[in-house]
């Protein structure tokens, strides 16, 4: 019966071919625009890490004196200073939890012709690759020994090691950070996140840094930052050592709190630790405060996704609602110019349910034309974003999602317009139209 | 004379369809106005006059790693350099490149003391010797530039130049009363004396909320990652870009030159999404009023077809041509008459929606009125073809089938 009510579908769309071809213009251009836009909404607001995002937490914690405001909207400051993330690090619960930053180093090899690189280099602590599950090719995080004797070893990622060692492992080679001298100790698989999420500081869909370098090596080595630094009260920093020791906020923190209780825990803790630094004298102010946002809603907060692309959403949307009422439109007149012979077959035999269903394998037939064709409008349109702003590279590209979407919703987009016209066409009484025959 | 009420009956009869046509049309005026007012928007920030001869000036980062030479010293030679090249106009080191999105911004105080209670001006600074405002292509308006004798060259943080250039509209803002050139402001504590205005420069980030606001500074503080900032003749840029990282690494090889870019790449790369934005709401808006446009035109041939036997009947009654595609012009007019009035409403609400859950400026109601002007004229050329072929339906269409 299907294959049935399939081939008169196609018979009738073939009769008016021009209408026929607006409305799956209509619908294809509708799916277009929508899913271009939902596209990369869809990327922007994409759980980056979704086995893991309701365990990892970015702790937040009030450091101003009463009266000083900050930029965001809860007044807590984004980052954490140098004393606190250190601090928190050194805490013996959970186990892992780790500090960062970025920072940058010229990159070369020890008598090579090369010409060195620049590359951005997130300095952190070692369990770092075990919260966010970073995959290894090679070796893998350096150990707590080395980081707490100073040893100068280094994380580099595939890319790098294709491009210095051709792709061969390269654990336990040398290479140059600026003037000093790093042993390899792992090389990381390319990470399957299109997101940068701990740490959107400098646009949440960078790519990930290249070099992991120890958190430890900071003092020794006065490595300053390349990300942001905020401070909030008048400090004389001349020296590397005064940054070390002031308020200002540079280091972003994650910890792993696997259950409700870990959670509990880490938040009394953080509580102590507070009330801890304000006897020495820091933490002038009368309510403590911290927070403790897991990684979606850390997003939200940092508002990851770009208000013109919720914009564009919705507004692509309001103009799928234009295609579809141009749709309805268009399939009222044409089913009804159809009554009569709906009025034979009807005459014949066929139920009321048999006609509606026939009618709306018709239209079900047009929105898939129509969403066949959406995809290739879409892909058209991310190839527009991809051209016209190259950071919105990862994001503007159709998953496996997205392209199933594309024609589901194209579908029952066509069977909703579809409803009224198809309703309205099996009510007709047969023997009206008959008479006129 | 314009047949309104049999015209409004006989809509009346045909509820639905006229009904669909009304609530495509109110869409459209909604979204249509309130997309071409984004678009204004944007368009009027990124065609904004930033004060640099753009295509002129590029700049390149130098990442030192050579521990055995003094960064100052060195730089210093670098700019001689450059300044020698053929096609360069002049060079200088800077701390942030304008336009660029990355830069350093500051509370400026009119008072010593850093109590909260004063009032501090938001301002981005630029920190370079005495050919930095040349570099860049500023003119001094008024008062005068650095001369070579206040730069401070020096690594130490709290050697702080005793002098400042600002652009006028920092000028305003701090010293309303127009006594601002020869007065002092503190920068954390330290105090500057203002020498000279420039008209207008844009500091860092087009989007900031004082644009305009910026300090130039006499200071050089070479960094192991240092901003330069080259300006060339008219059409020399593209031959010194190209050479300028071998000249740097002739000069000296322990460093790494990259980023090499011009500053109307920098202001492109910045403004991106907003073209990004501008460019989505053109192709929205085009496919939107063609969608309406053709849904229109479809839905009336549909309509004439329909009415074969009513327009024939007419015709035999002596109706005139032109008397026929009134009837549709009319017809059609109406229903979008309704549908305009919907939709300026809703694009009066959208506007409102807008502007309280996203950082865009409200509506301007001219939008919603030339929109909806637009809208009709187009949905009356869309009628117009249809009704045309309507008009010349034979009258013996009318009699044939009795």
């Amino acid at each position: 019966m299907f294959v049935h009510y399939l081939d008169l579908g196609w018979r009738s769309l073939r009769r008016t071919p021009l209408v026929s071809l607006l409305m799956v213009l209509a619908i294809a251009t509708g799916i277009g625009i929508t899913m271009t836009s939902l596209s990369v909404y869809h990327m922007m607001s994409m759980d980056p890490i979704p086995h893991k995002s309701t365990q990892l937490y970015h702790p937040q914690l009030q450091t101003m004196d009463d009266g000083e405001e900050s930029w965001s909207e809860d007044n807590l400051p984004y980052q954490l200073t140098y004393q606190d993330a250190k601090n928190l690090a050194e805490s013996e619960f959970p186990v892992n939890k780790a500090a960062m930053m970025r920072s940058g180093f010229t990159l070369h090899l020890p008598d090579s012709e090369v010409r060195p690189t620049i590359e951005n280099t997130r300095i952190t602590h070692r369990p770092f690759f075990a919260l966010f599950d970073v995959p290894f090719v090679y070796g893998g995080p350096w150990t707590q020994e080395q980081a707490e004797a100073g040893n100068a070893v280094v994380v580099i990622s595939s890319t790098i090691n294709e491009r210095l060692f051709g792709g061969a492992d390269s654990v336990g080679k040398q290479v140059y950070l600026d003037e000093t001298l790093f042993t390899i100790v792992g090389v990381t698989a390319p990470w399957q996140t299109h997101m940068k999420f701990y740490d959107v500081n400098n646009g949440a869909f960078n790519n990930h840094e290249n070099i992991y370098i120890p958190f430890e090596l900071i003092e020794p080595m006065s490595i300053d930052t390349w990300g942001n630094t905020n401070g909030w009260k008048f400090e004389n920093i001349r020296s590397f050592k005064d940054k070390l020791a002031s308020e200002v906020f540079w280091f972003q923190f994650w910890v792993e709190l696997p259950d409700q209780q870990a959670k509990q825990r880490y938040e009394e803790f953080l509580m102590a630790y507070m009330a801890e630094q304000r006897e020495l004298g820091r933490y002038n102010r009368e309510q403590l405060q911290f927070g403790l946002r897991d990684v979606n809603s850390w997003l939200d907060y940092r508002n990851v996704v770009s208000e013109d692309n919720q914009i564009l959403v919705a507004l692509s949307f309001m103009f799928l609602a234009v295609c579809l009422a141009n749709i309805i439109g268009l399939l009222l007149a044409k089913f009804m110019r159809r009554a009569p012979e709906v009025g034979v077959r009807r005459a014949l035999g066929a139920s009321k349910r048999q006609v509606f269903l026939q009618h709306i394998v018709e239209v079900s037939l047009l929105g898939l034309a129509g969403g066949i064709i959406g995809i290739g409008i879409t892909h058209m349109g991310l190839w527009g974003v991809r051209i016209s702003q190259e950071y919105y590279t990862p994001l503007a590209t159709m998953d496996l999602s997205m392209l199933l979407a594309a024609p589901v919703i194209a579908i029952s987009a066509c069977i909703l317009a579809g409803l009224y016209p198809a309703w309205l066409v099996c009510r007709t009484t047969p023997a009206t139209h008959l008479k006129t025959q | 004379m314009l047949e309104i009420k049999p015209i409004f009956n006989a809509l009346r009869r045909s509820k639905v369809g006229a009904i669909l046509l009304l609530i495509q049309i109110a869409i459209t005026t909604a979204i249509v106005s309130n997309a071409a007012f984004i678009i204004q928007d944007r368009l009027t920030f990124l065609q904004q006059e930033t004060g640099y001869p753009e295509e002129d000036i590029f700049t390149l980062s130098v990442m030192t790693f050579g521990k055995d030479r003094d960064l100052s010293q060195q730089f210093e030679q670098d700019e001689q350099m450059i300044r020698n090249l053929p096609g360069v106009v002049d060079a200088a080191l800077t701390n942030a490149v304008p336009l660029s999105g990355s830069g350093s911004a500051s509370g400026m105080r009119l008072t010593p003391s850093s109590e909260q209670t004063d009032r501090n001006i938001r301002s981005a600074y630029l920190q370079g010797d005495d050919h930095l405002i040349n570099t860049l292509g500023l003119q001094i308006d008024e008062g005068r530039g650095f001369r070579a004798d206040e730069v401070i060259v020096s690594q130490d943080r709290s050697q702080i130049s005793n002098v400042a250039v600002v652009t006028r509209t920092f000028l305003e803002e701090a010293f309303p009363d127009g006594d601002g050139l020869g007065n002092t402001i503190y920068w954390g504590g330290a105090p500057m004396k203002i020498v000279g205005v420039i008209n207008q420069a844009k500091g860092p980030w087009l989007h900031d909320s004082r644009p305009d606001n910026l300090v130039f500074m006499p200071t050089v503080r070479a960094a192991n990652y240092q901003h330069i900032v080259v300006r060339t003749e008219p059409g020399q840029r593209a031959s010194v870009m190209r050479s300028i990282e071998d000249q740097m690494l002739t000069a000296y090889d322990k460093r790494v030159i990259n980023y090499v870019v011009g500053l109307d790449e920098h202001k492109r790369q910045y403004n991106a999404s907003d073209t990004l934005m501008m460019r989505m709401l053109m192709v929205l808006i085009v496919v939107l009023i063609a969608v309406t446009a053709l849904g229109i035109f479809g839905l009336t041939l549909f309509n004439i077809s329909k009415r074969t036997r009513q327009i024939g009947t007419r015709r035999a009654l002596g109706a005139r041509k032109s008397d026929i595609v009134r009837y549709f012009m009319v017809e059609n007019s109406m229903i979008c008459i309704g549908g305009l009035v919907i939709g300026c409403a809703g694009a009066v609400f959208m506007g409102q929606q807008l502007l309280t859950h996203f950082s865009l400026p409200a509506l301007n109601p001219w939008y919603v009125v030339m929109t909806a002007l637009a809208v009709f004229a187009i949905t009356l050329c869309a009628v117009i073809l249809p009704a045309r072929r309507a008009a010349n339906i034979s009258p013996s269409v009318a009699t044939r089938s009795i």
